[in-house]
Parts: structure tokens; C-alpha cells; sequence
């Protein structure tokens, strides 16, 4: 079927719900943008809300699926975690700031019961994550195969379960990790959100999208 | 896979591989009719068409300025001749063939255009389709800057033709950046690396890799726009004399694109480098305000055979994409006519511009027979009656 994709010329900016959210609201309100209140009503159903500047509306979705919208232009900007954008790594997608907050780290870990493990003798590890692209990449990259697992939470039962030995996680102290007697034994990456742009849009929107841009910046540079 | 088990003989029939798809009649006729158009424009300006095969040996294909397509491209045993070949996945390495070969004794400027199909071993995130049509032009040999700028502007015609409103050209320079890192004193780790984070305009990326030298790429990321405010942000950007080129090239371009038609929306991204492999100057992509994905890109590149070296400016219009971004005209003017109605009577109004549905069984109700055809208008007693 042929569809016309309609433009009704408002911007829409896609956040992530949960452990960024937080952190990103203070950002939203020194850039100027305020939410209206229904956004912060847990029962509310809505989805898409509007805010105090004419022609930009906010949506609210899972932090994976912030990177999906703006990648396939249905938001035009958006705040994605590093992570999340490594797993994808969509090429409809830039990433022109780096917002610094939602801070932490991505790593491997495996229980601390295998503290003599050498991961320089791997040839294949299998890994509970919610990152199966980004860890085979890594594993690829210094010539390990990797199998993943495929999970979407509570990462740390897969070792103490018996479903695979390693998993590759985001941990920000450390303590779940600990809580679970499993330690780190590689580093991947620092996290923090950024600031992401649909590519098209910054092409056929250049004035409307380098402010947002500008503006942020100033923010995050203080 | 028990779905598959279970699946009926129709159904399993009917399924077919993935990325690929049958455009039924109204699809098929808006494909058909936007590529007309662009064809007829195309033509307008010089441009004679060519036809190479759908396959061809895979060295043809894949040297030159299809290196690097090695990929995306299918490529299976020839039992005739027992060589390898391969199902084209981009049209431009046959044009340049063409023109390198049998038309190498052509007087230049050499203008060739074609309407092809393409396949590709993957679709991409915005591009599922493993098949799809392009329809492109290329300008071989072209003396000076006014054939980047004629490739351009025949572009933005060819779309207004077909009506797309809102394009937007976006110029590139996609060997700038090479050449600005060439200057610096980066290993091959970290070129690699700088160059993964200006595609994705990582500032804090560079700012943090780049260290003492990140100055003027930062500059170059916030150069990034509306043509005129960018090219004034990049005339002030400190840069080795070989990049200034790139710049100037860029300015006398755009320039050019707006005395041509100043009606024209011309942004300016000297970072954008991915998918350009072989282009060696300007290069541009085609889109359209609230169309997912690009509509066209293209740009200047070398070819080469032995001593014979040339240079072209190339354009590609993808037709999967301008399908969605123009509105289908359906056909109001299907008209039925009865059984009984002499050959020359629908021959005249075929002439008139109908496309005329014979009936081959006589009915007595015309109206409803003509309903159930789909079609808008029908004839009684020589008269034309809407349905």
C-alpha cells in the first residue's frame, strides 16, 4: 500500500521512561521545555503529550525504542543512552551532544567463584545480555565468538542460575553485581544519554533542529 | 517453524523471500508512471538511455567504481562459461563499463540515463527492499563545475515533475574529512575511530580523541545547515590549503544551485562521507520534508580502464522511496464498454485519452457490470455515464 507520510510540521521529541527520565527532566527545564502535567500521572494513558512551546510534543517510550523512533524519522529528536545507541548503531541517526547524565558503565561480568579465568584464552563465551549485536560485535573485535542470549531484565540471575556463566550488563555502582556475587572482568564502554537527531530531519529542518540543538548545548556547557 | 509446517500449499506459494515483493496493478502503474515522467525529463536533457544486462561477470561489477559493493552483491556460477557472475547491485559500474568500452570513442560530454532494477544481498534499516528500481543519469567527462551544477538542477526538476514538494538538497564533500586527517598525526586505530564519531557528529567523541586537534573538526560539525549560514561558518574555519579546496568547491556549487533556482532548499554537510566510497567531489543527497530516508543521491567520481581515466558526476533516484513521497493518481477514467460496440467507437475513445475496458460477454445491466470492474465511467447509446 502506498502511504503518504503526513507532515503536520510539529516536532516531536522522544525520551526514555524510567532511570533517565529522572535525570533528564531538570535538562528539559533549563532548556525551556516544560511538560504538561499529565505527563507525570502514572495512571494516565497517554502517550504523547504537549509542552509549553507551540509545535513540539514529547513522547514517552522505552529507552530502546527512543533510538527506533527517531532512526525511522517518526521523532524527530530524541535522549538515548550511549548503550542503547551501540546496539543499534543505526546510520539514520547522529549524535551531536552528549547530555552527561544518566552515567555509568557497560561491562562483562561473571561470578567471582571464577577469579582464575584468563580472558585472553576465550574462543567462544556464551553471555546473557541485553545487548546481543553490541557484544558480538566486541567479542568479534578481539576475536572471540560470542552466543548470546537474549534477555530483557535481571541479568544477574543468568550466572547464579546456571544459564550461562558471563553476561554483559550496565552497572552503575556496582552493588547489584556484588548482591549477586558476580564481579567484573571487562570494561566495553562508558554511558552517559545523548542528545540524538533523525538524519532527514536535520536535512530538510536545518533551522528548527540546529537551535534545539544550540540550545541544549548551552545547557549541557553551562 | 511450526508455522511453516502448517502452512498451507497457497500460502506457501504466495510467500516470498524476504526484502522482496510483487507491486500489484496501482502500485505497479504509480512506479511505472513516476519513472515515465522522470525518464521523459531525463531525456529532455540530452540524456540517451542505456540497457546493460541484470548480470554480468563479477569483475566488471565489482572493480572500479563498484569496489566495495563485494557485500551487497549475489553472485553465483556461470555453467556457460564456468566464470563467476554477478546480479548488479548498483547500475553505475555498468554505465561507467559502457562508457570506458563501447562508447569510449563518444564525443564528451558523454550523457547516458537508465531505468534498472537492482538487487542487494541486504536491505538496511530504512530500506527493507532486497529488489528495487532506480532510475539514474550520469555525466561523463563533464569540463567544468556546470556539470555538478547541471546534474543538480536536473534532479530537483525531475522531482518537481513528479511532485515532490519540499525537497531539500543536501551538498557534501565527502573527501574532506580524509583529507583534513591525512594532515594529522592520527594512526590508523584512530582515524578509524574519528571517522565512525563524524558520522554519527559525536562532538564530546572527537573533542575527547582528537585532544589539541579537534578545533577544526568541532567547527566542521557546527557547520552543518542552512547553505548560507554554514558556508559563512566554514570561510572562517582555519584548514590545510588541500581541504580549502573541498570548501570552495562547495561555495561555487551552491552558488551555482541557487542563481539556477533560487527556489531551492540547499543544506551543507561537510562531515556527511558514508555511502560516498567513490566519490571524489561534490556529492549530494535528495530529500523530502516528512519522506523517511533519502529520494536520491549522487555526485562526481573517476573512472578508469588502463590509461583511459575520466571523470563523471552521477545521479540515482530511488523509486521504493519517491512511490511513497508522491500521491498515486488512480485512474478516473476506466471506461467500460459493451460487447456489442464496434472497435472503432473504443478506438476513439481511446484516442480521446480512456482507457477503455471491453466487455466480451453481452449484459444487461451495463452500470453494475461496469462497478464490478472497477470502473469509473461506462458507455450506453454512445454516451458516456459516470458510475
Amino acid at each position: 500500500m502506498i502511504m503518504i507520510i503526513k507532515d503536520n510540521d510539529g516536532i516531536v521529541l522522544a525520551i526514555p521512561k524510567g532511570r533517565i527520565l529522572k535525570e533528564l527532566i531538570p535538562v528539559l527545564n533549563s532548556v525551556g521545555i516544560s511538560i504538561e502535567p499529565s505527563f507525570s500521572d502514572k495512571d494516565a494513558r497517554q502517550l504523547q503529550f504537549s509542552t509549553n512551546i507551540q509545535g513540539l510534543s514529547v513522547i514517552r517510550v522505552r529507552s530502546f525504542d527512543v533510538a527506533t523512533f527517531v532512526a525511522f524519522g517518526a521523532a524527530h529528536l530524541g535522549v538515548a543512552g550511549a548503550d542503547v545507541l551501540m546496539e543499534f548503531n543505526y546510520n539514520e541517526l547522529y549524535e551531536p551532544l552528549d547530555l552527561g547524565i544518566a552515567r555509568c558503565r557497560l561491562i562483562v561480568a561473571e561470578p567471582k567463584v571464577y577469579s582464575d579465568d584468563d580472558p585472553a584464552h576465550w574462543s567462544h563465551v556464551r553471555v546473557a545480555t541485553k545487548y546481543p549485536r553490541l557484544t558480538k560485535r566486541h567479542f568479534e573485535a578481539r576475536g572471540v565468538q560470542a552466543e548470546c542470549i537474549k534477555l530483557n531484565g535481571a541479568m544477574e540471575l543468568a550466572p547464579k542460575l546456571g544459564l550461562c556463566r558471563r553476561i554483559v550488563d550496565l552497572t552503575h555502582t556496582g552493588e547489584t553485581l556484588k548482591a549477586n556475587g558476580l564481579a567484573e572482568i571487562e570494561h566495553i564502554a562508558d554511558v552517559t544519554s545523548r542528545l540524538v537527531v533523525n538524519r532527514a530531519a536535520l536535512k530538510t529542518r536545518a533551522n528548527e533542529i540546529n537551535s534545539w540543538i544550540q540550545k541544549f548545548r548551552e545547557v549541557v556547557n553551562g | 517453524m511450526s508455522f511453516i509446517s502448517n502452512m498451507n500449499e497457497s500460502n506457501k506459494i504466495a510467500l516470498l523471500p524476504a526484502g522482496l515483493k510483487d507491486l500489484l496493478p496501482s502500485d505497479s502503474a504509480h512506479e511505472a508512471a513516476i519513472s515515465e515522467t522522470l525518464l521523459k525529463h531525463i531525456s529532455c536533457h540530452g540524456y540517451e538511455r542505456v540497457k546493460p544486462p541484470f548480470v554480468e561477470f563479477e569483475e566488471g561489477l565489482l572493480s572500479g567504481v563498484g569496489a566495495g559493493l563485494e557485500g551487497q552483491t549475489f553472485r553465483l556460477m556461470d555453467p556457460v562459461s564456468d566464470r563467476m557472475i554477478a546480479i548488479r547491485s548498483d547500475v553505475t559500474p555498468q554505465v561507467a563499463r559502457i562508457a570506458l568500452t563501447r562508447l569510449s570513442k563518444s564525443p564528451r560530454p558523454l550523457r547516458l540515463s537508465y531505468s534498472a532494477d537492482i538487487m542487494r544481498v541486504r536491505g538496511n534499516e530504512l530500506r527493507p527492499e532486497r529488489q528495487f528500481c532506480q532510475v539514474g543519469y550520469e555525466l561523463i567527462s563533464p569540463s567544468s563545475i556546470l556539470g555538478d551544477a547541471e546534474v543538480i538542477l536536473l534532479a530537483a526538476d525531475c522531482l518537481k515533475s513528479v511532485g515532490v514538494n519540499d525537497l531539500s538538497i543536501d551538498l557534501n564533500t565527502p573527501k574532506l574529512i580524509t583529507t583534513i586527517l591525512d594532515e594529522l598525526p592520527f594512526g590508523d586505530s584512530e582515524r578509524l575511530s574519528l571517522h565512525n564519531m563524524l558520522d554519527r557528529k559525536d562532538e564530546s567523541g572527537v573533542r575527547k580523541l582528537a585532544g589539541n586537534y579537534a578545533e577544526p573538526l568541532l567547527s566542521l560539525l557546527r557547520s552543518i545547515g542552512s547553505a548560507a549560514p554554514a558556508l559563512e561558518q566554514l570561510s572562517k574555519i582555519n584548514l590545510p590549503s588541500a581541504a580549502l579546496e573541498h570548501i570552495k568547491n562547495l561555495e561555487q556549487i551552491a552558488s551555482l544551485l541557487i542563481s539556477g533556482d533560487p527556489t531551492l532548499s540547499i543544506t551543507v554537510d561537510p562531515v556527511e562521507r558514508k555511502s560516498f566510497e567513490y566519490h571524489t567531489g561534490i556529492s549530494f543527497t535528495l530529500f523530502a520534508k516528512g519522506v523517511r530516508g533519502e529520494i536520491g543521491r549522487g555526485g562526481r567520481y573517476n573512472i578508469q580502464l588502463k590509461n583511459l581515466k575520466e571523470s563523471a558526476i552521477g545521479c540515482t533516484l530511488y523509486l521504493d522511496t519517491l512511490m511513497r513521497a508522491v500521491p498515486s493518481k488512480t485512474g478516473k477514467n476506466r471506461l467500460f464498454i459493451p460487447a456489442d460496440i464496434s472497435r472503432e467507437i473504443s478506438a476513439k475513445h481511446r484516442e480521446e485519452g480512456w482507457i477503455t475496458i471491453q466487455g466480451l460477454d453481452s449484459i444487461d445491466d451495463i452500470k453494475s457490470e461496469a462497478q464490478r470492474l472497477a470502473c469509473s465511467h461506462f458507455l450506453i447509446n454512445s454516451k458516456i455515464h459516470t458510475v
